[in-house]
C-alpha cells in the first residue's frame, strides 16, 4: 500500500471507513489518523500521518507468536486466525508500530445499552480474548475489491497493489516519488510506504 | 444496477441489496449506497455513479450507522407535564399517541393561523438539505415569513452566500480546482473539511494540489485547509478585508495589472459616479451612463460596446464632472498600502505586497483556453472566502474585498478562477429542465437564475416597516437573522413597531439554544413562546423548551426527490457532470418515528391548507402542466416528489426509476460552467446601491432611535474594526470558532465514532492557544483554563499549546459542549464556543445582520477557581 500525504487531508475518512467496514468495537482501530505538528510558528506544518498494520516483510509479531496464530500469507499479508490465538499478547509488545489491539471482553458503543443491531450484525467477526488487526480487507481483496480505507478515501490519497511487480502503479508511486517507511532501522520491511507532503 | 428490494421483503432470508440514497450527515448530502442485510443496516459507502462524493465519503459519512442505531433516539410522540420551562427544568415526557400529539398541534396552528399566520415561527437545521423544501412550502402555504436556519446562516452565511449571489449568482464559492494554479483562501476550508459538496471537493482540491496549484491560506489557525496549505499566511481575528484591499492596491495602482475588457464588459467599474456617489443617469431612460470614448459623450451603459468605455478619467455630465467606478475604486485602494495592512493584520508588509504581486501575476490577464473546443478566458487564480472572514460586524466589506480580488483579474467564473458553483444549467438535454441561467436586471446588474433564500440578492429589496421577527424586510440584505432570539429583540420590534409577537414556534432538528449564540440569551427567546413543537431526532437541549416532540425518521428512513438541488448550494462546481440523485428509505423505523416531510403534510390537511399546500408546491418545484398538483387533492409528499420528477426528467423518470437507479445525470458543458463569458450581464465593484439603501433604512428607522451607520454602507469596502479589536485591559486574547472537518454543528459529537476520534485528536475538543501565549501565560499543556469575555461569559475547557495558531488567537472546535441528558455521548465533550457570543444589534452586520463570532477574552486556570 502507498499512502500520499500530499494528498491526505487528514479526514479520518480511514479511520472511520475501516469502523464501517470492520465494525470494530470501541478502542479498536485497523487504521488510525495522527496528526503531529513540526516547526515553530509561523513556520509551522501539521502532519497528518494514516497508520495501519504495515505488512512487514520480517513480522516481529509473527516471529514471536507461539501458537502460530500469526502468520505471514504467499501474498504478503500479515493476518491472525482468532482460533489459534490465545491471547498472550506477546505480538503486541513485538509490533514495533502498536497497530495490534487485544478485545478483553465485548465492547459496545453505547454504554448500558448492549449491542445495537449493527453491533450484533458484526460483533461474531470480533471474538473477545484475541489479537486483531488489519489484515488489508482479505475479504475485500479476495473479490477484485480494494480495501475499504482505500477504495473510500476521498482525497483518493491511497493506493493498493503489488509492490512485487515493478510496473505497478504503488511501484511507480515510490519510484518516482520517493516512497519511504517508517522506521527502515528496525529492518522489518513494511509493505506500506509513504509519499512525501 | 439491480433492482432494489422492498422493504417489506425484510426477513424472507434474501434480504441483501445495496439501495442507492443521500447522506445527512451534514448539507453537502452525498449520495450513498446502503447495504442492508436481513433488515439490517450494515454498511454505508459512497454511489460511484454520483458526482456528488463520487463514490466516496468522509469520515462523518461512513459513520452515519452509528446515528441511525442509536438506542437514544426520540421513538415516540411526547408531552410535556411540567408548565414551568427553563434550561434544567425536567420538562416531565409523557409518551403520546400520534394522532393526541398531531390533534393538539393541529388544533394550536389552525386557531393561530386563523388570528395572524405570522405568529407562528419555524426553525430548521442547515444539516438536512431535505428540509429546506418541505419546510418552505409549509410556511409558504400557513402564510407565515418568519423562517430562520437557526444558526446556520446567521453564522456562515449573510456575507458569504449574500455576496456570493451578488456577485456570482451562487450559494457559494470555490477555486475551479481542474484549472485554477493560485488560489488564496480567506477564512476558508473548501476542500479541506465541511461544507457544500464537502466530499467531491476534497478529490478536487486533492487532485490541484497534487497537480501543482499553489494554495495560499489566511488564517488565525493551520488546521485542515491551512495545513495543506502551500503557504500558511496567519492573520489577526477578523481583518481579512485589510489584507485583501492591500493586495488590490499592489495589483491596481502599483502593478497596474487588472483585466480591462472584463472590468468594462462584465462589471459596472464603467458607470459614470458622481459627486453624490451615484451614478450619472441617463434622464430619459434612466439607466447608468458610460464615457464613450468614441463619441468623447456620455451614453447610456447599453448604447456602447464595451471597448469604447473609459475606465479613468474625469467627464462632464450636464455640468457636473464624473468618474468611472473603476477609477474611484483604484483611488479608494492607495488609502490600504501594505504597511497599514501589517499593522492591522500582523502580516508582513513584504508578505502582503509579495501575495498581491503573485495573485496578479499568475492572473495571466487576457490569455484564454479551449476547453471542449470552446474558447474562454483563462484566468487561474481564485481568492475565495467562506464563514472566517465573513463573521463580523463587517461582514460584507470582508468578504466583497476579496471577491474585487477576482473581480479586477477577471478571474469570476473563467476557467481556473473563482466559480460560483453550478449558477447556469441548460437542464436535462431531454426535457431541457431544470433551466437556469443569470441575466441582467436593473442597471445591468446581474440576477441569479436561482436562488435559495427569501429573496434574491439582486435587485436590492425596498426596505419597510417590518412584519417578520427577524426584521429582514428593514435590513433587506440580511437572510438569516439574529432577532429572533437576540437579546435586543423586544426593543426592537417595540421600536420598530412590529405588529405582533411570534407565538408558536415549529422547529426542525435545531438544537438553538447552542447554534446561535449565549445561552442564557437563546433561553430567554425560547421561553417566551406560548407552544413550542419540536421534530427531532434526539433530545436535545433546546427540545426541553417543547410543549410536544415529535419523533422524526433519520435519513436513512426518508425520502426526497431534491437532495442535491439547487445545484447552486452541494453539488460539486467546474466541470463534470449534472447529477440528480434521490433519498430514498433503506429501512423502516424501528419506533413510531413519521417521516418530517409527511408530518408536515398531515399537519396541513388537519390545518385545512392543502389547496395552500399544493400551489405552494407548484410554485416552488415549478410543477407545470399534466404533474402540477391540482386544488385540494390530497397528495403524500412521495406522489409530490414523483409529481417533480417526471416534471424534470420526462413520465418515464419518475420515483419508481429513481428508487431503482438512484440517479440521472448528463455532462456539462463549458457554456454553462463559463457562463460569464457567454451571457451578457454585469456585477457590481462599485455598490451603488449601498448607501441609497442606508438613506432608505435609516430614514425608518433612525427616527426610532436605531442608528444605521453611513460607514458600512459606503459603496466601496472598507475595513472596520470588530467590537473584539477594541483594545480591553486584561482581555487580550481573540476567540474564534472554526469547523472540525468529523463534526457538524453541535449535531454529530452523539455519533461514538466520531466522537471516538475526536477524543483522539488534539484539537477537536480542545481550547487551542499559541505554545509561546501559553508559556507566558504560565499555562500547562492539557490543563482546565477559562476563557473569558468581558460581559463575564465564560467557557471552560482543556487547554491545547500549539505552534499552529496565531499568538493572538484562541481557536475553538465547532459547536460542542452538551450537557442535556438526550445525547448521553455527546455530553461533556469539547467547548462551548457559542455561549461566548453576545445576541444583540451592537454585534451583529449593520447592513446583513451577520453576527460577529470573534470576541475578546482573557484566558486563567481553571484549578481552584470553578464556579
Amino acid at each position: 500500500m502507498v499512502i500520499d500525504l500530499k494528498r491526505c487531508i487528514g479526514c479520518y475518512g480511514c479511520q472511520l471507513s475501516c469502523k464501517a467496514e470492520h465494525g470494530t468495537p470501541p478502542g479498536v482501530f485497523f487504521a488510525r489518523l495522527l496528526k503531529q505538528e513540526e516547526g515553530h510558528y509561523p513556520t509551522v506544518r501539521q502532519l497528518f500521518l494514516p497508520v495501519l498494520c504495515f505488512h512487514c516483510d520480517e513480522p516481529a509479531c509473527v516471529e514471536v507468536c507461539p501458537t502460530g496464530a500469526s502468520s505471514k500469507a504467499p501474498d504478503g499479508i500479515v493476518d491472525i486466525d482468532p482460533d489459534e490465538c490465545v491471547g498472550c499478547r506477546a505480538c503486541m509488545m513485538a509490533c514495533p508500530y502498536s497497530q495490534r489491539y487485544f478485545l478483553d471482553e465485548e465492547r459496545h458503543y453505547f454504554p448500558g445499552n448492549g449491542a445495537t443491531p449493527y453491533e450484533q450484525a458484526r460483533s461474531e467477526r470480533h471474538p473477545s480474548g484475541v489479537v486483531m488487526k488489519c489484515n488489508f480487507c482479505r475479504h475485500r481483496i479476495s473479490v477484485g475489491k480494494e480495501p475499504a480505507c482505500v477504495a473510500n478515501c476521498p482525497a483518493v490519497a491511497r493506493h493498493f497493489g503489488d509492490l512485487d511487480d515493478p510496473t505497478s502503479t504503488v511501484s511507480r508511486l515510490i519510484k518516482e516519488r520517493g516512497g519511504y517507511t517508517l522506521h527502515p532501522e528496525l529492518g522489518t520491511g513494511p509493505a506500506v510506504y509513504y509519499l512525501p507532503a | 444496477m439491480e433492482a432494489v428490494p422492498p422493504i417489506s421483503g425484510i426477513g424472507t432470508g434474501r434480504d441483501d441489496c445495496w439501495i442507492p440514497s443521500a447522506c445527512s450527515l451534514c448539507y453537502g448530502t452525498c449520495s450513498i449506497l446502503a447495504h442492508r442485510v436481513d433488515g439490517v443496516l450494515v454498511k454505508l459507502e459512497g454511489n460511484p455513479e454520483s458526482a456528488a462524493g463520487k463514490g466516496r465519503l468522509c469520515g462523518k459519512g461512513v459513520s452515519g450507522l452509528m446515528t441511525h442505531y442509536d438506542p437514544n433516539r426520540v421513538r415516540v410522540p411526547l408531552r410535556r407535564t411540567n408548565p414551568k420551562k427553563g434550561m434544567g427544568v425536567d420538562p416531565g415526557w409523557k409518551e403520546i399517541s400520534w394522532e393526541e400529539a398531531l390533534d393538539e398541534v393541529a388544533r394550536r396552528l389552525k386557531k393561530l393561523r386563523g388570528e395572524d399566520p405570522r405568529k407562528l415561527f419555524i426553525q430548521r437545521t442547515t444539516t438536512v438539505t431535505s428540509s429546506r423544501t418541505p419546510i418552505q412550502v409549509f410556511a409558504a402555504a400557513f402564510g407565515t415569513p418568519n423562517r430562520s436556519s437557526a444558526g446556520g446562516g446567521l453564522h456562515c452565511g449573510n456575507g458569504a452566500h449574500l455576496i456570493s449571489g451578488i456577485m456570482h449568482a451562487s450559494w457559494s464559492v470555490v477555486p475551479d480546482f481542474q484549472y485554477c494554479n493560485y488560489a488564496v483562501y480567506f477564512g476558508a476550508s473548501k476542500g479541506h473539511s465541511a461544507g457544500h459538496a464537502s466530499c467531491s471537493n476534497m478529490g478536487l482540491a486533492a487532485e490541484a494540489r497534487a497537480r501543482g496549484m499553489k494554495m495560499v491560506v489566511v488564517d488565525p489557525m493551520c488546521n485542515f485547509a491551512a495545513a495543506k496549505a502551500t503557504e500558511w499566511v496567519p492573520i489577526r481575528v477578523g481583518t481579512d478585508a485589510a489584507l485583501a484591499l492591500a493586495m488590490g492596491n499592489v495589483m491596481v495602482n502599483e502593478l497596474g495589472i487588472y483585466d480591462a475588457p472584463y472590468l468594462r464588459a462584465k462589471t459596472n467599474a464603467p458607470y459614470l459616479i458622481g459627486p453624490d456617489k451615484l451614478y450619472a443617469r441617463d434622464p430619459e431612460s434612466g439607466k447608468p451612463l458610460v464615457w464613450d470614448l468614441g463619441a468623447a459623450a456620455p451614453r447610456p451603459y447599453d448604447a456602447v460596446s464595451s471597448e469604447a468605455m473609459a475606465l479613468e478619467g474625469e467627464f462632464p455630465v450636464n455640468g457636473v464632472l464624473c468618474r468611472p467606478a473603476f477609477e474611484l475604486l483604484k483611488n479608494h485602494l492607495k488609502n490600504f498600502t501594505p504597511e497599514w495592512a501589517e499593522r492591522i493584520t500582523t502580516i508582513p508588509a513584504a508578505d502582503v505586497h509579495r501575495l498581491g504581486s503573485e495573485f496578479a501575476r499568475e492572473a495571466r490577464v487576457g490569455s484564454t483556453i479551449v476547453i471542449d473546443g470552446v474558447t474562454v478566458p483563462y484566468r487561474p487564480v481564485a481568492a475565495i472566502a467562506f464563514r472566517g472572514s465573513q463573521g463580523h460586524v463587517n461582514s460584507v466589506y470582508n468578504f466583497l474585498a476579496v471577491d474585487l480580488l477576482n473581480q479586477l483579474v477577471g478571474s469570476a467564473d473563467m476557467a481556473g478562477g473563482c466559480l460560483g458553483f453550478n449558477p447556469a444549467c441548460h437542464g436535462y438535454p431531454e426535457t431541457g429542465r431544470p433551466y437556469f441561467v443569470p441575466k441582467a436586471g436593473p442597471d445591468g446588474l446581474m440576477i441569479t437564475g436561482i436562488w435559495m433564500a427569501h429573496h434574491n440578492p439582486y435587485p436590492i429589496g425596498e426596505p419597510r416597516m417590518p412584519e417578520q421577527i427577524g426584521l429582514q424586510d428593514l435590513f433587506v440584505l440580511c437572510q438569516t437573522s439574529p432577532f429572533s432570539d437576540s437579546s435586543d429583540r423586544e426593543e426592537m420590534w417595540d421600536k420598530l413597531d412590529l405588529p405582533y409577537r411570534p407565538e408558536i414556534l415549529l422547529n426542525y432538528g435545531t438544537n438553538s439554544l447552542m447554534s446561535i449564540g449565549n445561552k442564557e440569551t437563546v433561553a430567554g427567546a425560547l421561553a417566551q413562546f406560548k407552544f413550542v413543537i419540536s421534530i427531532d431526532l434526539f433530545l436535545t437541549e433546546s427540545s426541553d423548551f417543547a410543549d410536544i416532540v415529535l419523533p422524526d425518521c433519520d435519513y436513512l428512513e426518508s425520502l426526497d426527490s431534491r437532495p442535491n438541488f439547487p445545484f447552486i448550494f452541494n453539488l460539486p462546481g467546474g466541470l463534470g457532470e449534472w447529477c440528480w440523485p434521490i433519498k430514498q428509505p433503506a429501512i423502516q423505523p424501528d419506533g413510531e418515528q413519521r417521516r418530517s416531510s409527511d408530518i408536515l403534510v398531515e399537519l396541513a390537511d388537519r390545518i385545512g391548507m392543502r389547496e395552500d399546500l399544493n400551489a405552494a408546491f407548484n410554485v416552488v418545484l415549478k410543477l407545470e402542466g399534466p404533474f402540477r398538483l391540482e386544488g385540494e387533492r390530497k397528495y403524500s409528499y412521495e406522489e409530490v416528489c414523483d409529481a417533480e420528477l417526471k416534471n424534470n426528467f420526462g413520465a418515464q423518470h419518475g420515483l419508481e426509476w429513481f428508487k431503482k437507479n438512484g440517479v440521472i445525470k448528463w455532462p456539462k458543458k463549458p457554456e454553462e460552467v463559463y457562463w460569464r463569458h457567454f451571457v451578457d450581464t454585469r456585477v457590481p465593484i462599485y455598490w451603488e446601491f449601498l448607501p441609497v439603501l442606508r438613506e432608505k433604512i435609516a430614514a425608518l428607522a433612525e427616527p426610532r432611535g436605531i442608528k444605521i451607520p453611513q460607514r458600512y454602507y459606503e459603496p466601496l469596502p472598507d475595513w472596520i474594526p470588530c467590537p473584539a479589536h477594541v483594545t480591553n485591559g486584561a482581555f487580550d486574547l481573540y476567540a474564534f470558532y472554526y469547523r472540525d472537518i468529523i463534526h457538524t454543528n453541535s449535531f454529530t459529537m452523539e455519533n461514538p465514532w466520531l466522537d471516538e476520534a475526536a477524543r483522539l485528536d488534539p484539537y477537536s475538543y480542545t481550547i487551542a492557544i499559541n505554545a509561546g501565549t501559553g508559556r507566558k501565560k504560565g499555562l500547562v499543556d492539557g490543563e482546565e483554563i477559562w476563557v473569558e469575555t468581558d460581559a463575564g461569559r465564560r467557557v471552560k475547557g482543556k487547554v491545547h499549546l500549539t505552534e499552529a495558531v496565531h499568538p493572538e488567537g484562541v481557536g475553538i472546535a465547532a459547536c460542542a459542549g452538551h450537557w442535556g441528558e438526550g445525547m448521553p455521548i455527546a455530553k461533556g465533550k469539547g467547548v462551548f464556543f457559542n455561549d461566548l457570543l453576545e445576541v444583540d444589534y451592537d454585534h451583529a452586520s449593520p447592513v446583513n445582520l451577520n453576527l460577529d463570532l470573534c470576541v475578546k477574552v482573557k484566558v486563567s486556570k481553571a484549578r481552584g477557581v470553578g464556579r
